[in-house]
């Protein structure tokens, strides 16, 4: 079942072009890896789609409805889910209120609605055990390992029925051990029926945990195919352009 | 601090590395000044007709440009320093107490050495402060702006020190005379510095790495630069120009005031910018400041000569045609300079960038207008992973213990102590009603403003305008009923709705356009107070309507104005309580409320967390932002308003320093000055240690011999900035980086390693 259709997005930056009539399927419960040199265009691709910004053309049809995003929250509303690189969490604040933020629990207290902060921790625990993490919901996040950022940006994901999760270079700034903490991560979430697109320079995280590749190069899509049919050499070749396409 | 204004791609023709001596900034510049001369002369020929007028502008221009030159450094830097009026002050003052016969005596050149080592050492600390205790440049300088006006208050008492006599006899003096060539030798001291700088800046390894550490701090680190050192010699340099200013000030004026130097960082630091220095850092030269300079004083002179008019009085019946000069009162040429200040910040990015002369040009001649630059949105990347900081502080704690861990603890510790120590002190006074109606009196307006600026700084924005908003607001109460002729009710909605005017100008400044919060406030501290003394002349205005002076007046007199009449405990308790208290405490509780417990509040704490996660997450942090600094110039605009009615007259002077309390309030609350953090119980008891500090201080001490002893007010005002600097520097170093942990966790790791290493020896 086919979730996510890209159909010639294009994208340009005055007189650079970006991304050049990129077309993408993604179906539910897939797991894609992106890959692609630097200024390859990945990054533009995963914008469009998480609705940082709007594609300059072309068309994107997500469960079966034609979308237009014009800010990351109308992606969010569809049920596309973001990790962002940086993880975009808020250090002063804990496990629990990052997991709700922009969507907070809330209780009527007489005349005024209030924040449900026990609600708000015994769903992020709930979350949190379910992708077996030991962050603990009230914490905060600037006291919390590598791995335990990444947990409560990825429970951000589940807390609504996401259908799709962004994540973008999830496994670059963390230690070899949280690593696979991660990728177990991306594993469950394919499991619930979740697609994913993992964006990664790490040949072999693509390989561990992805059905299908995709190599852009230099703004367009040069390779489109089941990971079993690849390997990491024709990968290389085709992001650095000693093949030409696949 | 970072600013998005630094993100677009950089203008390609007008940055050249090294800069070269004139560009076509410094051109378009010259021209503008000759116009703005040329307009002076013809609405004011009696003054800016003679050549007179044109002396008296270099001459001014050269104290201005001296400092212009150290500031340029510091602007590069990516820097401020808002204390080189202060220091000015505080070096003629020194000099004049050092060298007037009436006080030390000393010869003119031990006093000039003195006052230089005074200038550098006044550098020094503020760039150790900011480069070495990592305190933000805006507070940091602002805070010795107010510890220097203090101690210059305090060192002349306000009076006028003058010693023309003695001056006769020392060459010193003739500094800041006009020399047989004509022109004052001030001029030539400019000139010396204003090439010095300017070959500094531009060709030496000094002004490379000066560049360097504004444009990229941490490039420059990795190049090898110490740019601690780059940023503390930037200091030194400025607060030299300042002494060496202060130094021409006394040998042309041969005595002082305590009035010296007040508003000269405005004029400087503008002139700076207007210089064509970014305030973004890495861009400036020393020649556009000077420029800057001249274009600046002119415009001072321009506004403070007045137009000259003729005003028809009636002597005895008489109708008489006499000629005035239509002058802007005193204290009401800052709020244009604020406003120069603001436009010379917003011209760059704004103007220059955003291409508004193309797009007015291509509306005029309705054509298409020119492309705006795509900035590509929201950037994904920028790592900013803290790493594992493992020590859980303060979880699963329960009862006294998780209470220390509060952040805004501390505060409320001191609080009691404070009390009890005053209760220790002074027994026989300390508890009566009389000290509770006045701690509780003072602690409403400090009370007040930290409510809103809790806001403000957990969202990661300063507001440095309070005490300036309080003052406009109060004036224009006071005027409403006094000039107008308003009822109270008018007054009070039109003092509150200039100050949302304000918060509105601040917000729109600082989340919609992306100007750093601490200058578009500085803009308004100065505009709204300038506007304030306009409004009312600067004179002091008395006489309002009782009604409205029930606003500042204690419960039991509002209830008798109603024919009420309390007995009992109930008399007693109304007595000590004000109106202003009871609205204190009902706007402490909604906003207390707000910010802890709704989804506002969050938003407000996630915002000042982390600006981009936030808006990631469809919080929009721009009206975020925009109306936290509203809800601040609200609460000052209220505290303006009680202020009016409690003392029964406004003065100009209202709110002066006020800034300094609340922010100080709210940072010894938990408050980081980073923003994220801060609770209103918080900021309240850090108001409230505040008030008892000030309290504590002017208590009558009697000493065991009889006599008595009270601090006066200037000595607590830098009390009160040190503790502000404390309060900052504690909360970095102790509730950011903990150091206390890392350094006991490194004794440990020490101890460990010695361990390991004698068990290994044992072992070989």
């Amino acid at each position: 079942m086919t979730l996510l259709r890209l159909r010639g997005i294009g994208k340009e930056f005055g007189a650079i072009r970006a991304l050049a009539e990129i077309d993408l399927t993604v179906a539910a419960g897939e797991v894609v890896g992106l890959m692609g040199d630097n200024g390859a265009g990945k990054s533009t691709l995963v914008k469009i789609i998480a609705g940082n910004f709007p594609p300059s053309h072309g068309t994107m049809i997500f469960d079966d409805q034609p979308v237009h995003f014009s800010r990351p929250i109308d992606a969010r509303s569809v049920g596309i889910e973001v990790v962002y690189q940086d993880l975009a969490l808020a250090d002063n604040l804990t496990a629990a209120a990052n997991v709700f933020l922009g969507r907070e629990l809330k209780r009527r207290l007489g005349p005024v609605t209030v924040l449900d902060h026990a609600a708000m921790n015994r769903r992020a625990a709930a979350l949190f055990q379910e992708l077996k993490s030991e962050t603990r919901a009230d914490d905060l996040v600037r006291q919390m390992s590598g791995g335990q950022r990444q947990a409560v940006a990825i429970a951000r994901t589940r807390l609504k029925e996401a259908k799709l999760v962004l994540m973008d270079e999830p496994t670059a700034a963390i230690s070899v051990r949280q690593v696979a903490e991660v990728l177990d991560l991306i594993r469950r979430l394919r499991d619930a029926g979740i697609a994913v697109i993992l964006i990664s320079h790490r040949m072999p995280d693509v390989f561990t945990v992805c059905d299908r590749v995709v190599v852009l190069r230099r703004g367009s899509k040069v390779a489109d195919k089941p990971i079993q049919s690849s390997s990491p050499e024709e990968v290389t070749a085709l992001i650095t352009g000693a093949k030409e396409a696949a | 601090m970072s600013l998005e204004m630094t993100a677009g791609p950089p203008p390609s023709r007008r940055v050249k590395l090294p800069p070269q001596l004139l560009g076509s900034w410094e051109a378009g510049m010259l021209v503008f000044m000759a116009f703005l001369y040329l307009a002076g002369v013809l609405i004011n020929p009696a003054f800016f007709g003679t050549t007179d007028a044109i002396s008296a502008v270099l001459r001014d221009t050269a104290r201005f440009g001296v400092m212009a030159v150290g500031m340029t450094f510091v602007i590069v830097n990516r820097d401020l320093d808002l204390s080189v009026g202060s220091t000015l002050g505080l070096v003629a003052v020194s000099f004049s107490i050092l060298f007037a016969p009436t006080h030390l005596n000393l010869d003119a050149g031990t006093a000039m050495l003195i006052c230089i080592g005074l200038g550098l050492l006044v550098g020094l600390i503020n760039g150790l402060l900011v480069a070495i205790l990592r305190v933000p440049p805006f507070i940091a300088t602002l805070t010795m702006l107010f510890i220097g006006r203090g101690v210059v208050l305090g060192l002349t008492g306000g009076k006028t020190i003058s010693y023309e006599i003695k001056a006769r006899d020392y060459g010193f003096f003739a500094f800041g005379e006009t020399n047989a060539l004509g022109f004052n030798n001030q001029i030539l001291i400019f000139l010396v510095f204003a090439i010095a700088g300017a070959v500094l800046l531009a060709k030496t390894r000094i002004g490379y790495e000066t560049y360097a550490t504004g444009g990229n701090d941490q490039a420059a680190q990795y190049a090898g630069i110490n740019t601690r050192w780059v940023r503390i010699r930037a200091f030194l340099l400025s607060s030299l120009c300042a002494a060496v200013a202060g130094l021409m000030n006394v040998a042309q004026d041969k005595g002082v005031t305590s009035q010296y130097g007040q508003g000269a960082e405005l004029i400087v630091i503008a002139a700076v910018i207007v210089g064509g220095a970014s305030i973004a850092g890495g861009r400036g030269r020393v020649l556009g400041a000077c420029l800057g300079a001249a274009l600046v004083v002119l415009i001072d002179k321009v506004l403070r000569e007045g137009v000259p008019t003729t005003r028809v009085i009636d002597v005895g019946g008489v109708k008489m045609e006499v000629a005035a000069m239509a002058q802007l009162p005193p204290g009401a040429v800052p709020a244009f300079l604020g406003l120069l200040l603001l436009g010379a910040v917003l011209l760059e990015p704004v103007v220059v960038r955003g291409n508004v002369l193309g797009r007015l040009k291509a509306w005029l001649l309705r054509q298409e207008a020119p492309a705006s630059h795509d900035s590509g949105g929201i950037a994904i990347v920028g790592v900013k992973t803290m790493g594992a900081a493992s020590d859980a502080r303060g979880v699963g704690l329960r009862g006294f213990r998780a209470f220390l861990h509060r952040r805004d603890a501390a505060a409320i510790i001191l609080m009691v102590v404070l009390w009890a120590a005053g209760f220790w002190l002074r027994p026989d006074f300390w508890g009566s009603l009389d000290n509770s109606f006045n701690l509780l009196l003072a602690f409403t307006e400090i009370g007040l403003l930290s409510l809103g600026l809790t806001y403000v700084i957990a969202n990661g924005d300063i507001d440095l305008s309070v005490g300036s908003v309080l003052a406009l607001s109060g004036a224009v109460a006071a005027f409403t009923m006094k000039e107008l002729g308003g009822d109270p009710a008018t007054a009070v909605v039109l003092a509150l709705a200039a100050g949302v005017a304000c918060g509105l100008f601040n917000g729109w400044l600082t989340a919609k356009i992306g100007m750093p919060a601490f200058v578009a406030t500085l803009g308004m501290f100065y505009i709204a107070r300038g506007l304030a003394a306009w409004l009312v002349s600067g004179r002091q205005l008395s006489a309002f309507p009782e009604t409205y002076n029930l606003l500042g007046r204690n419960l039991s007199v509002v209830l008798e104005s109603f024919g009420i009449h309390a007995t009992g405990t109930f008399a007693a308790v109304a007595r000590a309580v004000s109106v202003q208290t009871l609205f204190l405490a009902v706007v402490a509780g909604i906003a207390a409320v707000v910010l802890g417990a709704t989804s506002f509040g969050q938003k407000v704490y996630a915002t000042g967390g982390n600006e981009r996660a936030a808006s990631y997450a469809g919080i929009n942090t721009q009206r975020v932002r925009l109306l936290s600094l509203v809800f601040s110039s609200l609460c000052a605009a209220a505290a303006g308003v009680i202020y009016v009615a409690y003392y029964r007259s406004f003065n100009p002077a209202a709110g002066q320093l006020r800034e300094l309390d609340a922010i100080a309030s709210v940072i010894i609350g938990g408050g980081s000055i980073f923003g994220g953090y801060g609770t209103i119980i918080g900021s309240l008891a850090g108001a409230a240690v505040i008030t008892l500090i000030r309290a504590l201080l002017s208590l009558q001490i009697f000493m065991s011999d009889g006599s008595s002893f009270v601090m006066p007010q200037h000595w607590m005002n830098v009390f009160i900035g040190l503790i502000l600097l404390a309060a900052v520097i504690g909360d970095i170093w102790l509730r950011q980086n903990n150091i206390v942990s890392e350094w006991k966790r490194r004794r440990q790791a020490r101890a460990q390693a010695r361990h390991d290493t004698r068990a290994t020896g044992v072992a070989a």
